[in-house]
């Protein structure tokens, strides 16, 4: 009985509500285009609408509506809008795991037959970045944003002073974190309650030891790949090494990133480095503009024996793919949309608010991008972040165990396996 | 419902005063009704319902796996974890917020009008948010920069400074600390809603009767406010039993699940690890288990109900 009459006035709200909209739908008669992202700085912002605008222009009769949501709150509303089937026509995502259940849950526009239409738009991205967003040979997203890799950042004044200089491999490293610690400075700045700030530290170790193979062929299931394999053991015990050598500064487990726990450190001298991911010197640009000046930055130091390149990255290239979703009833002009959204044009506007968009050719004048552009070019592999890379089950796992292994309650083994436990059940 | 609709009938032609009498209650109560039915008894069965799916919360792809996702519950470590948390939390919620709560009530009782700016400043911590309350006592509790472990260090006592939040023998308590302070006030208020029912008449009989103040509290006030502690108490158990927003905002449920509780290791199933199905089932676990204890301690306080 009460389901009826919920449906009766929920009946009468639409019927209200569509009562409001018609005059004024009837009036604009514009067919409208819902995008949803996790841009909030007005920089980020800027370029999203202005890209809109040219869409407009174009596409006379069409609206483009944008809506911009914190980080966090990105991550449910667009799960639960997938779950409920109101998905908007456009959506931003990091790719790997979550944005594969996406794709398998038949959600997602596969993009493949339009860039095939398009060459020379599809060929002016680099070809790497398309990695976290194909599925099955099927592109499902483009990506926009920006080029996030995982480097160390380091204090250039504070290094100078105890003559320090980055270190290029694990001998150099266990040096200068001695020394920072006989002068009384953590050498590791770590926020691990968020927890994927510490996995990067495993993610790299992992590369190091074993080349970026052995992630791959644990996550892919093939050519015997196992995460109970030895170098997921080494890359453990290396990192519990740091640990017990006190590399991180006291109490890294409970320090929260997104409020700024690690880099009050930074500021404040009591800490000299810090693994982070290239965003870092645009939001240490914006809090602490002094400090910014003295940032520099290495990559994660070679392991000795280790098969993987140094060059190798973890992060991503795109950092935030636009795809469209089947709910879309405009879904040709929203493929549209999004190459309006990631063209040249954008590309550039993107450039000049401090990001690096994975685009072949950029025009780039800031030191800082120059730099980042070139470790990438340089890179034989750039491995996306595991917790993104992996299904959401293990990506969640992969990071409650690194902090177990950072809180030394778990042995590299017992990690190890339970790890591998997962995968196989998880990944058939 | 049946019954109502049937009397108007009875009433026969001169039945429009009547059935307008009869229909009142049932018009009044329909929004409230309406919205628990929309909002709590839908959600509650069909997350029961869900609990029997392996179902990623996405597409169509639902598979009914009737009673897995139970009993894989009923073996979850990380889940009776979590609900011990739940416990722990609501035995300290009723050993630390009734004892200050009652002791504030009293004095503020007794302070009559001069405690009126006391009254504002202990009421603070109910009006703010969780979330900013949760920021702020991050920066309490940190290692390096907290005044915590700074005031600690200063009086002398620098060996007892802690990664309060960081260590797992520690992030719960350190949470637990906060949530009862935050809610201290809302039990003051609650006891000094009682105490003000209490009749003047009879403590200045006793007065004159040579009963001192102790005494008056003891053997009349207190006896006055058993039902408004029950209420307090059952109140402070299920909220503690269903909580969520502080531990979420200051450890996440860490490190490594020691402050988990039962409600953000649903969260992190459902948003994080995209398992919407046992996510679904460690709610409706949830769900059993606040209702077992509910019903346990209502069953201790029979006249809560009469009493408030």
């Amino acid at each position: 009985m009460s389901s009826k009459l919920v449906s009766k006035l929920s009946a009468l709200a639409c019927g209200a509500a569509m009562a409001a909209v018609i005059p004024f739908a009837a009036h604009a008669e514009d067919k409208v285009i819902s995008v949803w992202d996790l841009q909030t700085t007005e920089g980020a912002v800027k370029v999203i609408r202005d890209a809109a605008d040219r869409f407009e222009a174009a596409n006379p009769g069409y609206k483009v509506e944008d809506t911009h949501i914190l980080n966090d709150a990105y991550k449910t509303k667009i799960k639960i809008a997938f779950g409920a089937n109101e998905p908007p026509c456009v959506f931003s995502s990091w790719g790997g795991g979550p944005f594969r259940e996406y794709v398998a849950a038949d959600q997602v526009v596969d993009l493949t037959p339009y860039l095939e239409k398009d060459p020379a738009f599809k060929d002016r991205f680099a070809p790497a970045s398309f990695g976290a967003v194909t599925v099955d040979g099927k592109i499902y997203g483009l990506p926009a944003e920006n080029t996030a890799i995982a480097v160390v950042f380091y204090n250039k004044e504070m290094f100078e002073k105890l003559s320090l200089t980055p270190p290029k491999t694990w001998d150099e490293l266990l040096h200068v974190i001695d020394v920072l610690k006989q002068n009384d400075i953590a050498p590791f700045a770590l926020a691990n309650k968020n927890k994927w700030t510490g996995s990067m530290y495993y993610g790299y170790l992992v590369d190091r030891i074993g080349g970026p193979e052995a992630f791959a062929n644990a996550a892919q299931r093939k050519e015997g790949g196992s995460f109970a394999d030895p170098v997921f053991v080494e890359a453990g015990k290396r990192l519990q090494e740091l640990v017990n050598m006190g590399a991180f500064q006291k109490g890294y487990n409970g320090l929260d990133y997104d409020v700024g726990g690690s880099r009050r450190l930074l500021y404040t001298e009591k800490a000299a480095m810090e693994l982070m991911g290239t965003w870092e010197a645009s939001t240490i640009g914006n809090e602490n503009p002094e400090f910014a000046k003295k940032l520099g930055f290495f990559p994660f130091p070679s392991v000795p024996g280790g098969k993987g390149d140094p060059s190798d990255l973890l992060g991503t290239l795109g950092d935030n793919f636009v795809s469209v979703t089947k709910a879309c009833p405009e879904k040709d002009k929203a493929v549209e949309l999004i190459k309006f959204l990631t063209d040249d044009t954008a590309a550039a506007g993107r450039v000049a608010d401090s990001r690096l968009p994975p685009i072949k050719n950029l025009k780039v004048d800031n030191p800082f991008l120059q730099e980042v552009s070139k470790l990438v070019r340089e890179a034989k592999s750039v491995q996306l972040w595991w917790d993104q890379e992996l299904p959401p089950k293990l990506g969640e796992l992969h990071k409650d165990t690194s902090q177990a292994l950072f809180g030394l309650s778990k042995t590299p083994e017992q990690v190890a396996e339970e790890f591998e436990a997962a995968a196989k059940a998880e990944l058939k | 419902m049946t019954d109502i609709t049937t009397r108007p009938a009875d009433g026969g032609a001169g039945g429009t005063a009547l059935s307008l009498k009869t229909f009142a209650p049932a018009i009044f109560l329909a929004p409230a009704v309406l919205l628990l039915a929309v909002y709590l008894l839908y959600p509650l069965v069909d997350s029961f319902r869900l609990s029997m799916f392996d179902w990623n919360g996405l597409g169509s792809d639902a598979r009914f796996v009737g009673l897995d996702n139970w009993k894989k519950l009923a073996s979850d470590a990380l889940f009776w974890e979590a609900a011990w948390n739940n416990i722990l939390l609501a035995f300290f919620s009723v050993v630390v917020q009734m004892p200050i709560a009652l002791v504030l009530a009293v004095v503020l009782d007794n302070a009559g009008k001069g405690s009126r700016i006391l009254k504002i400043l202990y009421f603070l911590p109910l009006l703010m948010s969780s979330v900013a309350l949760g920021v702020l006592f991050k920066y309490f509790y940190d290692v390096t920069f907290g005044p915590l472990n700074a005031l600690l260090d200063f009086v002398g006592l620098g060996y007892l400074a802690q990664d309060w939040l960081g260590d797992t023998r520690f992030a719960l308590g350190a949470v637990i600390a906060v949530v009862c302070w935050q809610y201290i006030p809302f039990y003051m208020v609650l006891f000094m809603a009682g105490l003000a029912s209490f009749p003047a008449d009879i403590s200045e009989a006793a007065k004159l009767d040579g009963a001192s103040e102790t005494t008056i509290f003891w053997k009349m006030k207190l006896p006055h406010l058993k039902g408004t502690i029950r209420t307090a108490i059952v109140l402070s158990v299920i909220g503690a039993l269903r909580y969520f927003d502080l531990i979420y905002v200051m450890t996440g449920g860490g490190p490594e699940g020691a402050s988990e509780l039962m409600a953000t290791y649903m969260y992190r199933n459902v948003f994080s690890s995209f398992q919407l199905g046992y996510g679904s089932t460690v709610a409706s676990g949830m769900f059993i288990v606040v209702i077992l204890i509910a019903s346990v301690l209502m069953r201790f306080s029979k006249r809560y109900e009469t009493e408030v």
